[in-house]
């Protein structure tokens, strides 16, 4: 892995929602690392491709699951002509390179797994590789992000206090009505009319929470909605295929979405 | 065939019953002239009736030849599963009402036309609504239309158009409408009012400006209707479009009156866009001016209310618009009902901030204690006034909270709600569905549940479930009644003592189930892992040195086995568990208890017995998330022989608890002496079959269903049940504690 390959050269769309920039670069400048929390779908990821462009920082980024082990974050010996040879993982490439490390979901790794953040979460900013007895002391341009959705995982994977308590966290949600529009208009490349009904939609979706959804529709959905339509898929099917479908498999509430689907478009 | 044919035929279809030859007599006359096909379809049917109800297959016998000439032979069957729904929800009387009119009640709803009920979309509907309104907003069946702002009323079934998909349009348009109303502000309280009645809603206080006030009203619910209509044609424009073509079919009831009102007129306009012809009358020109003006562009209902100011003084006295009906989406207004439930939330509101600012108020208390002015008494503080004293109290309260608590803010009204009304609750639901299912007597809920407990057991809560019958191929709909009852736990010497007798035997399940325990572990020779495995390493570079293919698996990887595993031992605590049978299934459940503690797998003990179908009994006597202490020990030792064998509930009840637990494998494992059988008509194939459904609707929930069975009639009916490989016959009793151990450890490895 080269540590070019993960610079981001073109300016990623992204609207901001309220102050997470301004706390991000403060987190970022102060060494502090940062914490994404929110539902699915709702820009977590963006924003850091964003945060990384308007910093000049390569992004690495780890999609954590419940396999990853202290290993795979900070390398390992590979057998290369008969040698051993030190592989770096990606949690020590991008403190060596002073990158940004993402941590995506990380409440699926293993809590053991998790552990091996924190003294590169506090003040130490260090990264032991016991491996090869070394201590890396993050440059001070690296900084460590992770993120997790509350609203999904089950008590078994909650975040431990002892990591938690390392970070700065940005909250993030939905955007306001009027902003989503604005995203879906120029992601999805649609018309202001129809990203504002996908809207409604999305809206009364995330209402349904009593009705046994987990969770509403994403702006990413909305997104990827936008897109069908946008190659002649029509509006209705689009929306069953990228929406309604996505979001459950009950019949019932499959069959409520279409109401709503139909009664929208 | 001839009279006495027949009835000889009836006879052998309910053997071993012997029913009044006169009632059969009644009941089998009208078919003397049917061909045979006919009667061989229609006593096919009698079998799945004549157990439900004697008087119910007696009324059929004697619709099911008229029926007969609205339905093809095939459809009789569903006719009589319809049937006997309905008798099971509307008892008789429900079910005659449904025989009286075959083609109305069955034949039009099976061609997909016809009335539509509400309990037939509500599944549909309720998760539409609630997604309209961001919040649970109960559809209730009621006789119009409505809304109190905490559940939308709509009619219990609409038959206006033929189709049935049209008649769902119309019931989706209503909630639709009941929705609007809500969200575009229809009951918001009128700026200015002359007369304000704290207890009445402020449209009801605005209305009684006017004489008559129901004018009134009826007037300023239709210049709403208009708007709520634009409302929805830009928020739901899609529904709006499909619901155009059908407003101008709805009814109106101006419809053939000889002279219309200023409302039928204002109605046609609306729906038909029959507008008056002008200067018709000063009223009707005025009203419908107003309508087609502000209905497309207000966005509150002032204009509406203006629109009423204006047009009232035009009515004259002796015109009265309560002949006119209201539009069948538009339905009536609920304002009295809005307002209580308003001034509940209201008044909930101001005792919780009170509680709140009372807990803060220490330091307020010091400063007026010591101030002579105050005219308090010095030992009784501020904050106790406040609390004791809340009608003076809250104008002591800080500016802020005066005005919050004075505010009457209807649009609070469409609020979510903090504390849901009661009677939408499953409380009642339940008393309602077991004195239905009570059949005719309806008294069934009075002497169900609550007869025959013992003392000393506790009471914990009601379930309602369904009951499969083979012969109807459908469920008897809320058919039983399951009691959790606690289990008195008994304090003897039944446990020690088999822990003395096997100790033995638990000390090597106990070292057999440790085994199981799984955790991390090095798995060497792997393609990738966390390490070098050196041995693979040398092993591969001495191959390789020698010419032979060297190997890649190189690795240690650390294998993590998880045992996400939660099981239910469901014991049959019946009658013929007595003696030695009873004895070996406690030590059965002390053996697999101690092996368990081994374990982290979550197991839970429930026993079943139980009389007839509204007194089947469950007996917890280990929770899932409950620790294996000395009362669990207690409680086993107090499990008995009680009852008769009810197996199938018991196996649902498990599975709606096993619902709200989360596991990899969910295992039931059913310990049995017998077949299912109970005191009423609950025994041999109904039983099984029911039984056999339990598991299936088990199974389809991803829960493993196994049983344990003694009975040596077993292989005849077990395989059939559980299937081929979900069962195991265990021959001498004594075994079982042994086998049980052995058996859960092979069915979790």
């Amino acid at each position: 892995m080269r540590i070019d390959e993960f610079r981001i050269e073109e300016e990623p769309y992204y609207l901001a929602i309220g102050d997470e920039l301004a706390i991000a670069e403060a987190a970022y400048h102060d060494g502090s690392p940062l914490l994404l929390k929110g539902p699915t779908g709702c820009g977590k990821t963006r924003f850091m491709q964003y945060l990384a462009w308007r910093l000049q920082r390569p992004l690495v980024t780890v999609s954590c699951h419940d396999d990853l082990s202290t290993s795979d974050l900070v390398g390992r010996y590979l057998i290369s002509a008969g040698e051993a040879v030190w592989t770096d993982g990606p949690l020590t490439l991008a403190v060596r390179a002073g990158a940004i490390c993402y941590l995506d979901e990380i409440v699926e790794a293993r809590k053991d797994t998790t552990v091996v953040i924190h003294p590169l979460a506090d003040d130490r900013r260090q990264l032991p590789i016991e491996k090869r007895g070394e201590l890396l002391t993050a440059p001070p341009e690296f900084m460590l992000a992770v993120s997790y959705n509350p609203g999904y995982q089950s008590v078994l994977k909650d975040l431990k206090a002892s990591t938690r308590q390392r970070f700065v966290v940005l909250s993030f949600d939905y955007p306001s009505a009027d902003k989503e529009v604005a995203i879906v208009c120029r992601e999805g490349h649609l018309e202001p009319e129809l990203a504002k009904s996908l809207v409604k939609l999305a809206g009364m979706t995330r209402g349904l929470k009593d009705s046994g959804l987990a969770e509403g529709a994403s702006t990413r959905l909305l997104i990827q909605a936008g897109k069908l339509i946008g190659r002649s898929i029509p509006i209705k099917t689009a929306c069953r295929a990228a929406i309604s479908e996505a979001l459950t498999d009950d019949r019932e509430l499959l069959a409520a979405l279409d109401e709503m689907v139909s009664s929208l478009f | 065939m001839d009279l006495e044919g027949l009835k000889e035929k009836f006879y052998q279809l309910v053997a071993p019953s012997l029913p009044n030859e006169w009632d059969v007599e009644d009941a089998l006359s009208p078919l003397v002239e049917s061909d045979s096909a006919c009667l061989e379809e229609i006593f096919a049917q009698v079998p799945a009736i004549w157990p439900v109800s004697h008087a119910l297959c007696f009324a059929y016998l004697s619709a099911a030849g008229p029926a007969l000439c609205h339905l093809a032979l095939d459809e009789l069957s569903l006719w009589v599963h319809t049937l006997l729904d309905r008798y099971e929800t509307g008892g008789l009387a429900g079910a005659q009402l449904f025989m009286a009119d075959v083609d109305q009640q069955f034949a039009r709803q099976l061609r997909g036309q016809g009335c539509l009920r509400l309990t037939d979309v509500r599944s549909r509907l309720q998760p539409y609504v609630n997604g309209l309104a961001g919040r649970e907003l109960p559809l209730l069946a009621a006789a119009e239309a409505a809304t109190d702002s905490q559940a939308i009323f709509l009619p219990g079934e609409i038959g206006v158009f033929v189709e049935h998909e049209e008649n769902f349009l119309l019931y989706k348009l209503m909630a639709s409408f009941q929705w609007a109303s809500l969200a575009a502000g229809m009951f918001a309280a009128p700026r200015f009012l002359k007369l304000h009645r704290k207890s009445a809603h402020p449209l009801d206080c605005f209305f009684s400006e006017f004489q008559p006030p129901d004018s009134a009203r009826r007037l300023f619910h239709l210049l709403e209707t208009g708007r709520m209509l634009s409302f929805l044609r830009r928020e739901l424009p899609g529904l709006m479009r499909a619901a155009t073509p059908l407003l101008p079919r709805l009814p109106l009831s101006g419809d053939g009156a000889s002279a219309l009102n200023v409302l039928d007129w204002m109605q046609r306009g609306l729906l038909r866009d029959q507008w008056p012809a002008e200067n018709h009358s000063a009223l009707v020109d005025q009203a419908t001016a107003l309508l087609r003006q502000y209905s497309g562009q207000s966005i509150d209902n002032s204009a509406s209310l203006e629109a009423v100011r204006e047009l009232m003084p035009l009515l004259s006295p002796e015109e009265h618009l309560a002949g006119t009906n209201p539009l069948i989406f538009q339905g009536v207004f609920r304002l009295q009902e809005m307002r209580n439930l308003g001034m509940k939330q209201q008044a909930d509101k101001e005792v919780r901030m009170m509680q709140a600012y009372a807990a803060s108020l220490p330091a307020v208390r010091g400063k007026i204690d010591v101030d002579p002015q105050s005219g308090n008494d010095g030992g009784r503080g501020y904050d106790a006034a406040l609390i004791m004293e809340p009608e003076h109290a809250w104008e002591q309260l800080p500016p802020f909270m005066q005005s919050q608590s004075q505010q009457i803010d209807i649009s609070e009204m469409a609020a979510p709600a903090l504390n849901p009304p009661q009677e939408h609750g499953s409380t009642r639901m339940i008393e309602q569905t077991v004195s239905a299912t009570g059949g005719k007597a309806g008294c069934a809920a009075a002497r169900g549940p609550h007869a025959g407990g013992r003392k000393g057991e506790g009471m914990a809560e009601h379930v309602v479930y369904d009951e499969w019958d083979y012969r109807r191929k459908g469920f008897r709909k809320k058919w039983c009644v399951v009691n959790e009852k606690e289990v008195q736990p008994v304090q003897n010497a039944f446990v020690e003592q088999t822990l003395k007798q096997y100790r033995g035997q638990i000390r090597r399940l106990r070292h057999q189930f440790e085994l199981l325990q799984t955790g991390e572990r090095f798995v060497r020779r792997q393609r990738d892992g966390v390490d070098i495995d050196f041995d693979g390493l040398v092993e591969s570079l001495a191959d390789s040195v020698a010419g032979q293919p060297p190997s890649d698996r190189l690795f240690i990887r650390l294998a993590r086995d998880h045992r996400d595993i939660a099981a239910v031992f469901l014991v049959d605590m019946s009658n013929s568990t007595s003696g030695w049978v009873g004895q070996s299934i406690k030590e059965a459940l002390v053996l697999i208890c101690e092996a368990m503690e081994m374990l982290d797998d979550r197991y839970a003990i429930y026993g079943f017995s139980g009389m007839r179908r509204l007194r089947c009994e469950v007996f917890p006597v280990k929770r899932m998330d409950e620790p294996y202490s000395q009362t669990v020990r207690q409680r086993i030792s107090a499990i008995g022989p009680r009852e008769y064998t009810r197996m199938a509930l018991a196996i649902r009840h498990m599975t709606s608890l096993f619902a709200r637990v989360e596991a990899k494998v969910r295992l039931l494992i059913v310990l049995s002496d017998g077949k299912p059988e109970d005191y009423d008509d609950y025994k041999g194939d109904y039983a099984i079959e029911d039984t056999r459904h339990a598991l299936l609707e088990a199974k389809a929930r991803g829960i493993h269903p196994f049983c344990i069975t003694i009975d040596r009639q077993a292989h005849a009916y077990m395989a059939h049940m559980y299937g081929e490989v979900s069962y195991i016959f265990i021959d001498q009793i004594r075994k079982l504690p042994a086998r049980m151990s052995e058996i859960y450890r092979a069915l979790t490895s």
